[in-house]
């Protein structure tokens, strides 16, 4: 991410919706159609719920499209880092917080990898930790007096 | 006008860089550590006839299970395997517990005592409670719920 380019209207719009076409599919349609799915075959698991699906990914959507469109503004900081804490949020929702369980046919199974999950959210935690950061390099870099040729 | 990248947005990029390469590598090795596990444990089962695990042996009306199992770690990671059984009237179990180092071979020995096997085999739907968990020291680790009860022969049986 970079703050210090000029970004045209045309780039924000076209940015935008290509940021919501790919976050409405990845988000809303695959999950949901991977949850209805899954709720099929192995009831237990946390991923086969639609509507939580289906929630995060309006806010996802929401999110993405706001970074997209704000690109290279300062406004477009929180919606970067909402969006990195949420995908955050989402993954350790998703896994049950790396503790899924799952029963079919009487035989239960249980996948525990709650620090396979840690280092699973640490680029996402990076990434709401670098916006306001890379923010605030570019801000410090424009304020610095040219250098003298 | 081309603007320069600041120095500062160089750093967090190579934390970015370094983040990703530290992900990659974690995913990458337990993944393929995972996988050499399953394969080495699915060979050393036998998926094919005539690689029984479990013997039984009759003492008056009580049967003893033996399950022994060489459990190969062809991964990356300490593997960890532990079988046992939850407290079932009738049954006496000595959970076992085998810690492989990356490339080693270990020895699963599991022992299980039925007090009256006749009666055990005559009850309809009796089970006996186990729990097979298998560790990748320390990412991940899988459980699973599984019937002892099927390694209890009836007497004279094959």
């Amino acid at each position: 991410m970079s703050f210090g380019r000029r970004v045209t209207m045309r780039k924000r719009v076209t940015s935008a919706g290509v940021a919501l076409v790919a976050n409405v599919v990845l988000w809303i349609v695959i999950p949901y159609y991977l949850g209805a799915y899954l709720s099929g075959v192995v009831p237990d698991l946390a991923l086969a719920i639609p509507a939580f699906v289906f929630e995060f990914g309006v806010l996802f959507v929401i999110l993405d499209v706001g970074a997209a469109f704000f690109q290279g503004m300062a406004v477009s900081v929180p919606f970067i880092s909402g969006a990195a804490l949420l995908s955050a949020a989402y993954l350790w929702l998703v896994t049950d917080g790396g503790d899924l369980q799952v029963t079919a046919a009487g035989t239960t199974i249980g996948l525990q990898f709650q620090l396979l999950l840690y280092v699973l959210v640490l680029p996402s935690l990076w990434a709401a930790l670098r916006a306001p950061l890379s923010y605030l390099a570019w801000r410090g870099a424009s304020m610095e007096p040219p250098a003298v040729p | 006008m081309k603007t320069r990248t600041p120095r500062g947005a160089w750093a967090l990029r190579g934390v970015s860089a370094a983040v990703a390469l530290v992900v990659i590598l974690v995913v990458g090795t337990v993944a393929y550590s995972a996988y050499q596990d399953y394969t080495g444990l699915k060979a050393e089962l036998g998926a094919g006839p005539g690689r029984a695990v479990g013997s039984a042996t009759l003492q008056g009306s009580a049967e003893v299970v033996s399950i022994n199992i060489t459990v190969p770690n062809r991964g990356m990671y300490t593997l960890n395997v532990t079988v046992s059984c939850a407290p079932t009237p009738g049954v006496s179990c000595q959970p076992a517990q085998v810690s492989v180092p990356p490339g080693g071979e270990g020895v699963l020995h599991f022992r299980m005592a039925v007090a009256d096997v006749s009666q055990f085999l005559a009850t309809p739907g009796a089970r006996i409670n186990g729990t097979v968990a298998i560790g990748l020291v320390p990412f991940a680790g899988l459980t699973i719920g599984v019937d002892l009860g099927a390694f209890v022969k009836a007497p004279g049986g094959p």
